[in-house]
């Protein structure tokens, strides 16, 4: 049950995101607008159609109906008033005849002349019904038998009050025309009445209807309105069918250019945007893409190549310096110019050494080298670390532990990562050293969020807070260590290498609080620092399961 | 040995040919890249300093056409171009061994003679000996006047890659690859500490010293 219930939970939320991500998608709303106005302009059009096929039938035939009405009022009248003078003639109406009497003959006269109009009128299949109701009293008396055979439920005649055109829709029940044999059929016809009361002498005598069939005028005017809706349902579900299908295709090939984008920044220059030679706007979006990676492209390779230009220019000179002074040195063996030309020497070294760490530096920047990175355990390369500085650090009198995590995996360059700390335990062994500490600590182990820090923490006089943002870069040293050696170039140089990796750098005071916290009194303005490698979670390979890595990657960020 | 030194700079070419010859050496000079090919090709030389940047035909492009008309001859690879994707692309095409400029001579010297073709190829060497001092390098042992030493891995592939350049100077860089295969040079005295220790271990107890500290340069293991 269970089971089942997540199974069904699992579509659902994958239904609410395919959704959320479409309804995110600029072409998808576009094209979704589209079709909703292409539906609504297919209703308008069939409208048109409904209104010139079923409306203006219905028109045509209310205005047939008025004109019959018309016309049947005339005869009515004129029947009625012959056969009041034909009595008037026959002596049957005088002076004294009663009002009801000649009320009666009067509407016998119309009455007759009524159905002798109707008779004589060739009426078509469809019928064209008259009728007169007579009577106030009357529920509803039909005149013509032709009107009695449609078993007509008339309605009743006292609710007609207006001298205004009625308009009355019945139901007439007629047999069916198209039946073969058998029992007779009935079937319910729809028939549109127009209707006038007759006046006289301001007293409502009587109303006289025209009816005609209009049953198959409506049940085409049911059909064209059921086609249009089903009709519209379809052009609205098929313009959302193909928003979908556009808006798939579009994101995918916006993907793609995402795609080129993350390439190119995490530093794989070469990428370029696939391309479909369509010439739509696509196309020419990636064509200029391509063009400006290529205009970039060729940049960094004159920056390059102006900067091996620039060092084979340099170096060239420099080795030519380096290899006399030391020819020189070796031959000066055992005299005290020996050690002047040796020192030379290593100044040329250390000129040289600055020059180069400041030409990696840029191209650390530059990001070309980022492709290179590759999942790694961080404890081969620290192990491997402390390991070379471990002896070092007793020799200049600092206690070194290291505490580093298994099954640490990170994204990194085993190259650039070893210089970088080993950056670090320099700086920390240099400064921490020179400047009383006594503990130098390397860590590794999974931070927050899936990340893995890589710390290196001392005793020593440690970094001012304000100070802190400044030593990362180039060439700047702080006025406590301009009488120790070095370049400036260290952090400088770790800073570029976290940036590369994608990872913070993060200063923060070291163990001077612990070793005050241990009972050490001697720590007073001697924090102590740390610094920190903070390296992303490393998202996993496109070879695993891709939506899980999609989520991580989003965790990442 | 007999070395084809490579180098459009006449005088840097002068001072490697007059350094190399001071060592025992038999130098040849080529200045251009067409040059260097036809002579390694007509002589058989014992090793090939290669500068990388070259007139006429680029360094790499030369050790390439050597390496394909099967030459083998090992090649140093010398050039301006320090960084380490640029080493990788010097060794992948076919560079035996990879140096930046500026680099000291004694460097220079340190890392051809190592690469310099040896009389006996050294996959067979299961036993390295320096004076009374042995490595099994099966066993992963090391005796001194048949007294065992005890080393660290690490500290016994130092003594290994002195072993093996044994009478020659190994620099620190040199230590810093091979060892610890890292193409970088820490500020400090790392690789002196981690000899000091080897020291304290190979030479403390005995009379005569083996591992000798040639100044300016590296380290050279030497009976007396």
């Amino acid at each position: 049950m269970s089971a089942t219930q997540r199974k069904d939970i699992q579509p659902l939320g994958d239904l609410a995101e395919t959704l959320g991500r479409l309804l995110r998608n600029t072409v998808f709303r576009l094209s979704i607008v589209g079709s909703l106005l292409f539906g609504v302009s297919l209703l308008v059009a069939q409208l048109i159609v409904y209104d010139t096929i079923v409306s203006s039938e219905e028109r045509r035939v209310e205005q047939g109906l008025t004109e019959e009405l018309t016309e049947l009022e005339l005869l009515f009248a004129q029947g009625g008033e012959a056969a009041l003078r034909a009595a008037q003639q026959n002596g049957l109406l005088t002076e004294a005849t009663p009002q009801s009497v000649a009320q009666a003959i009067f509407d016998q006269g119309a009455q007759q002349t009524l159905q002798r109009v109707i008779t004589l009128r060739d009426l078509s299949p469809d019928v064209y019904s008259m009728f007169v109701f007579k009577d106030e009293s009357a529920t509803g008396k039909m005149v013509t038998d032709e009107i009695e055979a449609l078993k007509i439920n008339a309605p009743t005649l006292t609710q007609y009050d207006t001298t205004d055109l009625l308009r009355e829709e019945v139901i007439a029940t007629v047999e069916a025309t198209d039946v073969a044999d058998g029992d007779p059929v009935f079937e319910e016809r729809r028939v549109l009445a127009i209707g006038h009361a007759v006046f006289q002498n301001d007293q409502k005598v009587g109303v006289i209807f025209v009816g005609r069939d209009v049953e198959n005028i409506r049940r085409t005017g049911e059909r064209m309105r059921r086609a249009m809706t089903t009709s519209s349902l379809i052009a609205v579900f098929l313009g959302v069918l193909s928003s979908i299908f556009v808006a798939r295709r579009f994101a995918r090939r916006v993907d793609s250019l995402n795609k080129l984008a993350t390439d190119v920044q995490a530093g794989h220059l070469d990428r370029r945007a696939p391309r479909n030679y369509s010439e739509d706007e696509m196309d020419r979006l990636a064509e200029h893409l391509n063009g400006m990676l290529d205009h970039i492209d060729r940049l960094m390779q004159a920056m390059r190549y102006a900067g091996d230009s620039v060092a084979h220019d340099l170096r060239t000179p420099l080795t030519r310096l380096r290899t006399r002074l030391e020819t020189a040195a070796v031959e000066a063996g055992d005299k005290p110019e020996a050690d002047v030309l040796f020192a030379a020497a290593g100044d040329a070294d250390q000129l040289l050494s600055t020059f180069d760490s400041v030409l990696r530096i840029a191209r650390l920047e530059a990001g070309e080298r980022r492709e290179l990175l590759k999942p790694l355990d961080p404890k081969t390369v620290l192990d491997d670390l402390a390991e070379l500085y471990e002896p070092a650090c007793e020799d200049a009198g600092l206690d070194f532990s290291y505490d580093i995590r298994d099954g640490l995996t990170i994204m990194a360059d085993r190259g650039l990562l070893s210089q970088a700390v080993s950056n670090l335990l320099e700086n920390a062994i240099k400064y921490a050293g020179g400047g009383g500490g006594s503990k130098i600590r390397l860590t590794a182990r999974k931070g927050a969020r899936g990340r893995v820090s890589i710390e290196i923490a001392d005793d020593g006089p440690g970094i001012p807070v304000f100070d802190r943002e400044r030593v990362r870069e180039r060439f700047v040293r702080l006025d406590k260590s301009r009488t120790l050696p070095g370049s400036g170039l260290g952090l400088a140089l770790v800073d570029a290498v976290a940036d590369l990796h994608q990872a913070e750098l993060v200063m923060d005071d070291g163990l001077g609080n612990e070793a005050i916290q241990d009972g050490e009194v001697d720590h007073e303005g001697r924090p102590g620092l740390s610094v920190r490698l903070v390296f992303p979670r490393i998202k996993a390979t496109r070879q695993s399961d891709d939506s899980k890595s999609k989520k991580q990657g989003e965790l990442a960020d | 040995m007999r070395i084809l030194v490579v180098e459009d700079d006449e005088v840097a070419a002068e001072y490697v040919k007059k350094g190399l010859s001071e060592a025992g050496h038999v130098v040849d000079l080529a200045t251009d890249g067409d040059l260097a090919l036809e002579m390694a090709s007509a002589a058989d030389y014992d090793a090939l300093i290669l500068d990388r940047m070259l007139p006429k035909k680029d360094g790499l492009a030369v050790l390439g056409e050597l390496r394909e008309a099967g030459n083998a001859t090992p090649v140093l690879i010398l050039s301006a171009l320090g960084e380490t994707d640029h080493k990788v692309e010097g060794l992948r095409a076919g560079g035996d061994d990879y140096l930046a400029k500026p680099y000291s001579f004694t460097e220079l010297l340190a890392r051809v003679e190592a690469i310099g073709r040896r009389s006996d190829p050294t996959a067979a060497v299961t036993k390295l000996k320096v004076g009374d001092l042995e490595m099994d390098l099966l066993a992963r042992t090391v005796h001194r006047e048949g007294q065992k030493i005890l080393l660290q891995p690490r500290e016994f592939r130092l003594l290994e890659c002195l072993m093996r350049n044994a009478g020659r100077v190994v620099t620190r860089t040199m230590l810093l690859e091979k060892v610890w295969d890292y193409h970088f040079d820490p500020q400090t005295n790392v690789i002196d500490v981690h000899i000091s220790r080897l020291r304290g271990k190979i030479d403390k107890e005995f009379e005569t010293p083996l591992l000798h500290t040639v100044r300016g340069a590296g380290y050279r293991l030497q009976p007396a």
